[in-house]
């Protein structure tokens, strides 16, 4: 991929990643990967199973720290600094990068203290009314104000799987992220707790830069305004979203799209 | 090329055997499980029946009203001036002997428990006016008649329980004294209280040290430790500990606290110590298995917003983790609760006649209180001694139950 056809994509990049390598022990999944996400977009990650889409996801708020045999080589920036520095706080980061799991997972606690546990250890509310606040505006955010502003109190575990869904993501917005990476958030869900989804995304976009790894070519083509295209720990290609699905200019973009592998 | 197969007769005599057998094999395998379960039903039963019927005589005694004129009495008190000196002066023991021959005849001393002297005192103490009149106290019968009493003793006192029945003066009732008093020489005067207060204080020093270190080190071994070939030997150092036989525990505490560090034998503290040691593994491996259990999304979940690790670990982690914890400690309490081996180790078989004030006096705990007991030669021990595993037994279950209520109350509810 080219050095243009990275800037193509943003302009002014939130996010950017240059020569990113990713190791597992002795076997690497991801062999040096450039892109830039920027602010206005919804970039989603394609590829078949296993090419290391979750994997570059997790390097953005290095969430594979928590891997041990998991090593990251090149240089991964947020607003131009360098996230694996040392002067750079890891839990602070996470906050800023905010993530969204393939599984619901939920707190196993009321839906307010799911959405109040980040604004708090993070010193983000001044008291309780301010903590109110803070929950109604995240769960309206996340599209669930109204189906739970009854039961506040409920456990968050007793919603249905796409509330809960929409819970995790109202977690992660309750701390003011500026990035938040989607992975494969919908596979758990059936389609109409999908098409909820994926309307609150298109809701979300610009306020936060979002990144989602789906392995859906629709749901890329219906959220996405730019697509990544990953395989085999490649970046193989990467532009506007329109622009992958009509007319790639690789071979293997193409081979995929048409469902020829996947 | 392809094989001519005849279609499958599911009606053929061979299927209908097939059929016929795996219901008899369903049948069989019904009838042994719950052959197993009457059987050990039936063996819990004989346990709690057998128990029962010696124990709750054990909580009994018989006592006899014994009247007592004391004008006429040798006894040389003054109402006014009653001392513990001089109550320990009067030589109460020979004339209550006295006493009890003009009352009750020859075989006077063969009738009354040889501490039936202590409610004489206690009844003057209570009340020194008595001196000046004839007054009816109960004393506690003699072993002999008091078994006689409850149906069981020898001809002679046999006898004697029905001339005294007569008088109307003999009574088999509550022995409050049996769980407020501590072990003694004769068995109508001995109690439980020393050693459950032995077992209490035991069991409080065996959780003070067990369950931090063991939590901790479950912790730690989970969330921190990295997984290399020293932590490998740690866990299985830890795993045998937990099957090491239990008076190997006893000398190690025998050699370490007693004759290195020069702690007091026979003591709360020592025996708890020594009981901890054997806990501890317990927990330790209850804990990891509970923090193992701890769905790894949820620690994604947390960290994914910013959670430190030590946030996750003692917001997310250890709150989940809690009810299994618990179990497994209250299980490893439970087993040290019913240790003799390793204390007899660590001294505590002395005869302890007064309830330990703290962890360092010297104590006894219940089950070595049954062993010994069922040691002695007096037929009065008996009874006492299934009255006394009665007790251990209302002593597990109680905290039995404080397991499953703690558990339940900590249970998160998904
Ligand atoms: N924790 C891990 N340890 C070792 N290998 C891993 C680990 N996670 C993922 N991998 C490997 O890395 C490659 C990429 O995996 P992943 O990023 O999960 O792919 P995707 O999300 O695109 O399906 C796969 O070959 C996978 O087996
Ligand atoms: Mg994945």
């Amino acid at each position: 991929m080219t050095e243009e056809q990275i800037k193509l994509a943003i302009e002014n990049p939130k996010m950017s990643a240059r020569d990113v390598k990713v190791f597992y022990g002795e076997k690497q999944a991801i062999k040096g990967v450039s892109i830039d996400v920027g602010m206005d977009h919804v970039t989603a990650f394609i590829g078949p199973s296993g090419c290391g889409k979750s994997t570059f996801l997790r390097t953005l708020n290095r969430m594979n720290d928590t891997v041990a045999s998991a090593r990251v080589e090149g240089e991964i920036t947020l607003d131009g600094e360098n996230i694996y520095a040392p002067s750079m706080d890891v839990v602070q980061l996470r906050a800023r990068v905010g993530m969204v799991f393939q599984k619901p997972n939920p707190f196993p606690k009321s839906i307010y203290e799911n959405i109040a546990y980040g604004p708090r250890i993070h010193g983000l509310a001044a008291g309780k009314a301010d903590m109110d606040v803070i929950v109604e505006k995240s769960l309206r955010r996340a599209g669930l104000w109204d189906e739970v502003k009854d039961r506040l109190h409920d456990s968050g575990t007793a919603l249905s799987g796409g509330q809960q869904q929409r819970l995790c993501i109202g977690r992660a917005i309750a701390v003011e992220p500026e990035v938040i990476l989607m992975d494969e958030p919908c596979s758990a869900l059936d389609p109409i707790a999908t098409a909820k989804i994926e309307e609150l995304i298109h809701e979300l976009r610009g306020r936060y830069a979002i990144v989602i790894v789906t392995h859906n070519m629709q749901q890329a083509a219906r959220v996405s305004q730019r697509t990544a295209f990953f395989h085999l720990g490649d970046l193989v290609e990467y532009g506007v979203t329109s622009d992958i699905f009509t007319n790639p200019r690789q071979e293997r973009t193409k081979d995929y799209i048409t469902g020829r592998y996947g | 090329m392809t094989a001519v197969r005849n279609p499958t007769d599911w009606k053929s005599e061979a299927m209908r055997k097939r059929i016929a057998g795996r219901y008899a094999a369903e049948r069989r395998f019904k009838f042994a499980g719950l052959f197993a379960v009457v059987l050990s039903a039936s063996f819990l039963a004989f346990l709690l029946v057998t128990m029962m019927g010696n124990g709750l005589r054990g909580f009994t005694r018989t006592e006899i009203a014994l009247k007592v004129d004391f004008p006429a009495s040798p006894l040389l008190l003054d109402p006014k001036a009653i001392t513990d000196e001089a109550l320990a002066n009067a030589n109460l023991p020979m004339v209550t002997g006295t006493v009890a021959k003009t009352v009750l005849g020859e075989k006077a001393d063969d009738l009354l428990s040889p501490t039936a002297w202590i409610s004489i005192r206690d009844a003057i103490k209570a009340d020194p006016m008595i001196l000046s009149r004839t007054a009816t106290i109960s004393v506690p019968a003699s072993t002999g008649l008091d078994l006689a009493a409850k149906s069981k003793g020898s001809p002679e006192m046999e006898a004697e329980v029905a001339r005294l029945k007569q008088q109307g003066i003999l009574s088999t009732g509550f022995n409050m004294g049996f769980l407020t008093a501590s072990d003694g020489t004769d068995p109508t005067q001995v109690g439980i209280w020393g050693a459950f207060k032995g077992s209490l204080l035991t069991m409080l020093v065996t959780l003070i040290l067990s369950f931090p270190v063991g939590v901790a080190t479950a912790l730690y071994l989970e969330e921190y430790a990295a997984k290399n070939w020293w932590t490998d030997i740690i866990e299985v150092s830890i795993n045998n500990l937990a099957a090491v036989p239990s008076i190997i525990f006893g000398l190690l505490g025998l050699s370490i606290f007693l004759n290195l560090a020069h702690l007091p034998r026979s003591a709360a503290l020592v025996g708890g110590m020594t009981l901890a040691l054997m806990t501890m593994p317990v927990i330790v491996i209850a804990g990891r298995n509970a923090i193992k259990s701890v769905p790894p999304s949820i620690r994604d979940a947390a960290l994914g917003i910013g959670a430190s690790p030590v946030q996750v670990v003692f917001q997310h982690v250890l709150p989940l983790a809690l009810p299994g914890i618990l179990t497994g400690t209250i299980i490893g309490m439970a087993r040290a609760l019913g240790e003799t081996a390793p204390l007899l180790m660590i001294g505590m078989r002395a005869f302890i006649a007064t309830p330990p004030g703290g962890i360092t006096d010297p104590a006894t705990v219940l089950p070595v209180q049954i062993f010994l007991w069922s040691d002695e030669v007096s037929k009065g021990f008996v009874e006492k001694t299934s009255a006394a595993i009665i007790v251990l037994l209302a002593f597990l279950l109680a905290m039995n139950g404080l397991a499953i209520y703690l558990r339940n109350k900590f249970e998160t509810r998904w």
